[in-house]
């Protein structure tokens, strides 16, 4: 079990290095590039730990497509020109130690639940649900989700449906000065105001006016 | 018919009141003179049935005030005491009203003031008529708010608007022990009918009470009690500093109110109540005691004033310590005497200073006057006859009345009674005194008005003479009219009956003759005494101020009383209120409540204010700050 | 500390939790770090609920660890599309210069 442990302190340390890198570093392009590589060594650890399906996943969702939405509208809103420094105004660097501390509290209160789970083991047993080594991981999450977690998996699916409705209604604007046919229009004039007919005499015109 | 005797004046009130500019000035002087004639002419109607068919009668006109044993109604009680009572105020009140058409020709609101008279006519009506305290009450502050009105008439002019609240103030102070009194009665009684408390009164002679941490008699509380409203309100020591404050009012108002009917009211309490006042030696020697004090004061100070109309105001204030020293002495039907004479010539007096005033161009200072007695004859000749009737010149009406409470008081035989007629004569003698001298510097001597020519004053129009003539009618005749009626010498009181009680009957003797023409030779001699120092040789006068300084600025400033209670009272109140409102009200109070809590609401949430900063993370770091505190929270327990 | 167990993994997770709370409210550049934050913090939680799931043989971790991934990827997007709509009327999305809720 060697490797494990070398694999996962490897890929733990850089996991917590990138994630320090977001949020110090200066050029906001870096710390999308930093989230990329949180992103991808948190899923070799899954990959690593036995949940392949999941880690690969959040390869293709996490990597492929959100930290690529972020690369979008960094270049979009043109972030990256912004050189700014890491405390940008003077009166607010007062949080900074606050902020540390409380951070540090928050996070030796969550090594405590962890430290107190230790000594009281309350294991939550449930057989169809165990992980059977015969099945990959794909197979034994295939063969639950579609059964016992199908309205869950639904109503993801519509949580998606909504996030992009949304995106597109949030984001939409019309263009000015672009032409376009309504066919709604079109489709709903009627005779009477599109055809009209007229006695034409001979050798005279008729007179059309719009 | 009686009714309509309160119901005219009110009437007429009310007409020239809220309808005088409808009507128009005449209509509404016309109307009000003629309703209180009426009045007039029916209360002498009265007053003839009282005298001569013993009428007497307890109209009830409505019910007031009808709760457990209060029982109260507005109601009109005519007896003799009432009936004269009710003859005095019409009688002086109507031909005020004439003289005022005239007097007060030249002013813009003519309606308003006769509106006011007849408001004074009516609560004065009330009062004298009542049959129970509370009427009485009723129209004394009545009478004390249209003095109130009538002296601050003139109400653009600062001094009128300052004494005519000084005036309702005093006032106040005694009607504050007037209501105790009334309380005190409802209390010892739970009736406050006149007819039912006199008929309890002799039932609690040995009662006493503990007031103040003092223990007195009850029926001696009651008289100290109501007497202190009767000094109030009749201007006697102590409470008198309104009178002469009042004399900013119109000369009309003057006559009515400080004259005739106002400042006699105190006079009417304490014969009215003289049920109770027999039973109370203590209160009755006070009564006595304070009503010579009064009209000694008075005297000496009207010798050095200049203001026409003040002398006249501290000759009231003297004449009213006279009543009341004869009401103290137990010789109630005296006092009334001299309140029914001194009515008739007090107001010829103002009425006539009034016209000598108007000659004058509203000049008031009779050292700017003199000279004038071919100018305005039938003024002089009225002045002169009021002058002799108030100084008990023999044979006029003030003669009957002030001597008879002389000879009473000597007849008392202790020694009270003798200082009391001393300080009584000597009075008189100052009285008449001033009065000439006032007589003597208006009319006599040179014409030392700075502003006005001598052939610029006038007569004043028939409209106020009428009235002045009708008065001196009055003050001659008066007294030897109604002389056996009022203070018969034939042992029985036939024409007071009920009306007026008397513990032990009058003594019937007569006082040695020299005593009875003391007081006349005095006043006689009085005359060519104040011709000599105030025509003939006024350097003597002068002479006489400058080498007595002190006492000459004494009695220039009224005894210092005004000062006295500047000091005392006014200035402490004032500070008083000024620190309660600056410390108490503006501090404390503000400060703890609306401003206070204000100002403490809005620094909270100006500072409550920042958690709002508009800025997200901050908003998650406090919510982070809540997770972390329930995650310790929840990891602790 | 050779061994691995669960406590490691959980301790991983904490961590990256706590960089990520850190990010949010201690930068001071633009709002994309925040969103990039709380992507850290949803990838904590994921290492926690995988490796419970690893570790106590039950799937249900892994399939609510699916769920969490497809929610994220949803709120990211609306979240940067609340960004781009806000620039557009704003003009910059510097954290200091977005108060507009300062009340």
């Amino acid at each position: 079990m060697i490797a494990h442990t070398i694999f996962f302190y490897i890929f733990s340390i850089i996991a917590v290095i990138s994630a320090i890198m977001v949020t110090v570093s200066k050029n906001t392009v870096h710390s999308v590039f930093f989230l990329i590589l949180d992103f991808i060594s948190i899923s070799c650890l899954f990959i690593m730990i036995g949940a392949e399906f999941l880690g690969m996943i959040m390869l293709i969702v996490y990597v492929g497509a959100v930290a690529v939405l972020f690369l979008f509208v960094v270049m979009m809103l043109n972030v990256a020109q912004q050189k700014n420094q890491w405390f940008l105004s003077e009166e607010t660097s007062s949080h900074i130690p606050v902020g540390l501390i409380i951070s540090t509290i928050i996070f030796f209160e969550l090594i405590i639940v962890i430290g107190g789970w230790k000594y009281k083991p309350d294991l939550f047993n449930s057989e169809n649900l165990s992980i059977k080594n015969e099945i990959s991981n794909t197979h034994s999450l295939g063969q639950v989700l579609y059964t016992d977690y199908i309205h869950v998996f639904q109503i993801s699916g519509m949580i998606l449906l909504i996030a992009m409705i949304g995106a597109i209604v949030l984001t939409f604007r019309q263009r000015e000065g672009v032409k376009k046919q309504s066919y709604l229009k079109q489709i709903s004039r009627e005779r009477s105001e599109g055809v009209e007919l007229l006695e034409v005499e001979s050798n005279k015109g008729v007179k059309v006016d719009d | 018919m009686e009714i309509s005797i309160i119901g005219l004046p009110l009437l007429a009130s009310i007409i020239a009141g809220f309808f005088g500019k409808l009507i128009g000035d005449r209509n509404s002087e016309i109307i009000t003179s003629l309703l209180v004639t009426i009045a007039a002419i029916l209360s002498a109607i009265v007053l003839y049935e009282v005298i001569f068919n013993q009428y007497q009668d307890n109209i009830v006109i409505a019910t007031w005030i009808n709760s457990g044993t209060l029982d109260v109604n507005w109601s009109m009680k005519i007896d003799s005491l009432s009936a004269v009572m009710l003859v005095v105020v019409t009688s002086v009140s109507s031909l005020v009203h004439i003289y005022s058409i005239g007097y007060m020709s030249h002013d813009p609101h003519k309606p308003r003031f006769m509106a006011y008279l007849s408001l004074f006519t009516f609560a004065m009506l009330m009062l004298v008529t009542s049959d129970n305290f509370i009427q009485l009450f009723f129209g004394w502050e009545g009478v004390g708010l249209c003095s109130y009105f009538l002296i601050g008439f003139w109400f653009k002019k600062d001094t009128a608007n300052k004494a005519a609240i000084k005036a309702f103030v005093v006032n106040r102070v005694g009607d504050f022990g007037f209501a105790l009194g009334i309380f005190l009665i409802f209390y010892l009684f739970g009736t406050v009918n006149y007819s039912e408390v006199f008929q309890l009164i002799p039932t609690i002679t040995d009662k006493n009470l503990i007031f103040l941490g003092i223990q007195i008699n009850a029926i001696d509380l009651i008289c100290l009690l109501l007497f202190i409203g009767a000094m109030g309100k009749s201007a006697q020591i102590l409470l008198h500093t309104w009178l002469p404050d009042a004399m900013e009012g119109p000369t009309p108002v003057s006559a009515l109110i400080h004259a005739a009917t106002m400042v006699t009211a105190g006079v009417f309490l304490v014969v009215r109540c003289s049920p109770i006042y027999e039973y109370s030696e203590l209160a009755l020697n006070i009564i006595t005691i304070v009503g010579m004090s009064t009209a000694f004061f008075a005297a000496t100070v009207a010798l050095v004033q200049t203001d026409i109309k003040k002398i006249i105001a501290y000759s009231t204030c003297s004449q009213l310590g006279y009543m009341f020293f004869a009401a103290g002495v137990g010789a109630y039907n005296v006092a009334m005497f001299h309140l029914f004479t001194h009515a008739f010539f007090k107001a010829l007096l103002f009425l006539g200073s009034g016209s000598v005033i108007h000659a004058f161009k509203d000049e008031q200072n009779i050292n700017n006057m003199g000279g004038v007695y071919k100018k305005l004859p039938y003024t002089y000749v009225l002045m002169i006859i009021g002058t002799l009737a108030l100084t008990g010149f023999p044979f006029l009406s003030g003669f009957y009345s002030k001597d008879a409470i002389i000879e009473f008081a000597y007849l008392r035989g202790n020694t009270t009674g003798y200082y009391a007629a001393g300080i009584g004569i000597f009075t008189a003698f100052l009285t008449s005194v001033y009065s000439w001298r006032l007589i003597f510097k208006t009319f006599h001597g040179e014409f030392n008005n700075k502003n006005i020519k001598i052939d610029e004053t006038h007569e004043s129009p028939l409209v106020m003479l009428i009235p002045l003539f009708l008065l001196s009618i009055g003050a001659v005749f008066a007294g030897y009219i109604f002389k056996e009626l009022f203070v018969g010498h034939s042992g029985t009181n036939i024409f007071w009956q009920d009306s007026i009680f008397f513990l032990k009957p009058l003594s019937t003797e007569h006082p040695p003759f020299w005593f009875l023409v003391l007081t006349p030779i005095l006043v006689i001699l009085s005359i060519p005494i104040s011709y000599y120092l105030f025509i003939k040789n006024k350097n003597l006068t002068k002479q006489i101020a400058n080498v007595n300084k002190p006492l000459y600025q004494f009695l220039l400033n009224k005894w210092y009383f005004d000062e006295l209670y500047d000091f005392l009272i006014v200035k402490p109140s004032k500070n008083l209120g000024l620190f309660l409102w600056k410390f108490f009200d503006v501090k404390l109070i503000d400060g703890f409540g609306p401003d206070g809590i204000s100002s403490l609401i809005k620094r909270f949430s100006l500072k409550a204010k920042k958690f709002q900063s508009g800025f997200v993370y901050q908003y998650a770091f406090v919510m982070l700050l809540g997770f972390s505190t329930l995650l310790t929270f929840l990891i602790i327990k | 500390m050779t061994e691995i167990t669960l406590g490691h993994y959980l301790t991983l997770g904490a961590v990256i939790f706590t960089i990520g709370i850190i990010g949010i409210f201690l930068n001071r550049k633009n709002i994309i770090v925040i969103l990039m934050s709380i992507e850290l913090i949803l990838l904590a939680v994921n290492i926690n609920l995988v490796s419970f799931s690893i570790y106590l043989g039950d799937l249900s971790g892994q399939v609510f660890t699916l769920f969490i991934l497809t929610v994220a990827a949803a709120e990211a997007a609306i979240g940067l599309a609340i960004i781009v709509v806000y620039y557009r009327n704003s003009g910059t999305i510097r954290v200091e210069e977005i108060d507009k809720l300062k009340g």
